[in-house]
């Protein structure tokens, strides 16, 4: 029997940085409840808080959704901000786009997108300029 | 809970106000009286500090019949020293003891917290990956990782409580195999004698709160004048008040060391919470402590925590060891006393079912449930939110209708069902007409 997935959303409001993390707090909990391994919850929490972090410093807010299917979750998240001109330059360590008073406030280090691609299991970036950008970042569960 | 928390059933009235105070939402009040969830509480005593009633303490031994113990043998944590003015130095506090026919270990406590710095010194510089270290001095700091962030569990520094060292010490020098009283200044540190992390058994064998043993000292007020006890080294006292251990530990080391020192359950969680998104790279050691200003913050102390404080900030500790103490710290970290026998282990909660697919299907239905009840976590279900309810309904620990609001409503769809019921009328009976009178 296919369980239905389950399926938690979060609204990123552009600027808000005092409620960083609450969406990765909030999808460990979750994750916590259905009984998956800790270093999948731990790799997913930083994939949430990595992802809400882009979309908040890049993409002015956004929708970060988590859905959990019965081997393997998915986050993905979503922006209608300026877009991603070189993907693989964004993915290089270090590289970053952020402004000063971003750095200022000790973000920014050009390490969100790489930490993400370590620690999924897939990632796959749609993105274009001047229309936004998805981000979806695939776990798999270990087969029981 | 590992047993620093104790209910005084007598005392509850069931007042409900202690469930909120919960960091870990710990706390049930079922049938009138207030439990605790053992999978869940750190035992950081946030319920005891709530309480109106005086229902919850720290879980301590009878104070009135250990007393009475000949030659008794008192481990006092560091807050101990600093609870009255006219005490306020290791030797002392320890003629004021003797008044009492009572002794101390304070000069092991010396040495052993010193060690505990030591070692700790010597883990953090060959740290590598597992950088920064997190304190094991907190029990409900541990206590709260190995619930929540099983994650850092290998961050914790295997380096067991001064505590239980100083007394380890003791009993390996004296030969000595009477049992030993902690003064403790809160529910978290009663659970190394009841339940200890990282060891089978603890040297130590019966708790008291600070608050208890002060309380006697005052009530005699001996006149001390130190003239007949050596003095003992003060820097561990500073291990009571938040960065203190940090401070030590620097001590011993001779190039940069960086330490993050918070205090209270807020922001130690908040602290945990950025380290496990790796947020604190360059960070090499972290000292968390449940309580407010550290542990004389602590539920069982006796004095005001500001005062307390004062008293410590007016210390000038000697942070170099002198070259004696320096030999003892030495020759007992290699013996190895220091470390933690264990391994701490991870104790999460269970999950909503063993199975994946169980679990989403309880998870929805725990959403449902959760959607329909009114969302102002008022508490008079007895539990400490609307998600809490609806968790422990799916957990089959509880039913809607333990929801007032959702019992009225039912009483309100009873009631009108009574009142359709009532209004229908026997067939016997023609519904316009009036029955004709009897003739």
């Amino acid at each position: 029997m296919a369980q239905e997935p389950y399926v938690e959303e979060y609204v990123i409001q552009a600027g808000d940085f005092s409620a960083i993390g609450e969406a990765s707090t909030k999808f460990k909990s979750t994750l916590k409840m259905l009984g998956i391994p800790s270093d999948l919850v731990r790799r997913s929490s930083v994939i949430a808080y990595e992802a809400e972090m882009n979309a908040l410093i890049h993409g002015g807010g956004g929708l970060l959704r988590m859905t959990v299917y019965d081997d393997r979750l998915e986050i993905v998240a979503s922006d209608t901000g300026p877009g991603i001109p070189d993907v693989a330059l964004a993915m290089q360590e270090g590289y970053s786009t952020a402004t000063d008073e971003i750095r200022e406030l000790g973000f920014g280090a050009g390490m969100g997108l790489p930490n993400i691609d370590r620690n999924a299991d897939s990632l796959e970036i749609d993105t274009e300029v001047g229309r936004g950008t998805t981000l979806r970042a695939t776990v798999l569960f270990p087969s029981p | 809970m590992s047993g620093g928390i104790k209910i005084r059933e007598s005392r509850c009235r069931g007042c409900a106000n202690c469930i909120k105070s919960c960091p870990t939402e710990a706390l049930r009040v079922i049938d009138g009286l207030v439990r605790v969830l053992p999978d869940l509480c750190i035992d950081c005593g946030e319920c005891i500090r709530s309480c109106r009633d005086k229902a919850i303490t720290v879980n301590d031994d009878e104070w009135d019949l250990i007393k009475t113990r000949e030659g008794l043998i008192l481990m006092a944590d560091p807050t101990f020293y600093v609870q009255v003015g006219a005490y306020s130095r290791p030797r002392l506090m320890k003629e004021a003891l003797e008044h009492h026919g009572f002794s101390d270990l304070s000069e092991w406590a010396a040495l052993a917290f010193d060690l505990a710095a030591f070692a700790s010194a010597r883990l953090i510089r060959e740290g590598g990956e597992n950088l920064p270290y997190i304190s094991t001095y907190c029990p409900a700091v541990i206590r709260l990782i190995q619930i929540n962030y099983p994650e850092l569990i290998g961050r914790i520094l295997p380096v067991e409580s001064p505590l239980e060292t100083a007394v380890s010490i003791w009993k390996a020098e004296t030969g000595s195999d009477e049992s030993v009283t902690l003064v403790s200044p809160c529910p978290a540190k009663a659970t190394l004698v009841r339940n200890p992390v990282g060891r089978e058994q603890s040297s130590l064998e019966y708790v008291v709160s600070v608050r208890k043993v002060i309380r006697d000292l005052l009530a005699c007020n001996a006149k001390v004048t130190g003239a007949k006890t050596k003095a003992i080294s003060r820097r561990w006292l500073l291990w009571s008040i938040t960065g203190g251990e940090s401070r030590h530990i620097a001590s011993f080391f001779d190039k940069g060391f960086t330490s993050i020192s918070v205090s209270g359950l807020r922001n130690t969680q908040e602290l945990l919470n950025e380290l496990e998104l790796g947020r604190l790279s360059g960070v090499d050691f972290i000292e968390c402590r449940a309580c407010d200003l550290g542990c004389i913050g602590g539920t069982g102390t006796y004095e005001s925590r500001f005062l307390s404080q004062l008293r410590l900030d007016n210390i000038e500790a000697e942070w170099m060891p002198s070259g004696e103490e320096m030999e003892q710290i030495r020759s007992w970290f290699d013996k190895g006393i220091w470390r933690l026998a264990s391994p701490v282990t991870a104790k999460e909660r269970l999950p909503l079912s063993k199975d994946i697919k169980e679990a989403m299907a309880k998870l929805h239905e725990m959403d449902a449930i959760y959607a329909d009840l009114p969302h102002i976590d008022c508490g008079a279900c007895g539990r400490p939110s609307c998600r809490a309810l609806a968790e422990d309904i799916v957990r089959g620990q509880g039913e809607v209708t333990d929801c007032i609001f959702k019992l009225r409503e039912r009483i309100t769809q009873l009631s009108g069902e009574i009142r359709s019921l009532s209004s229908k009328l026997p067939h016997t009976i023609h519904p316009e007409r009036k029955r004709r009178p009897l003739s």
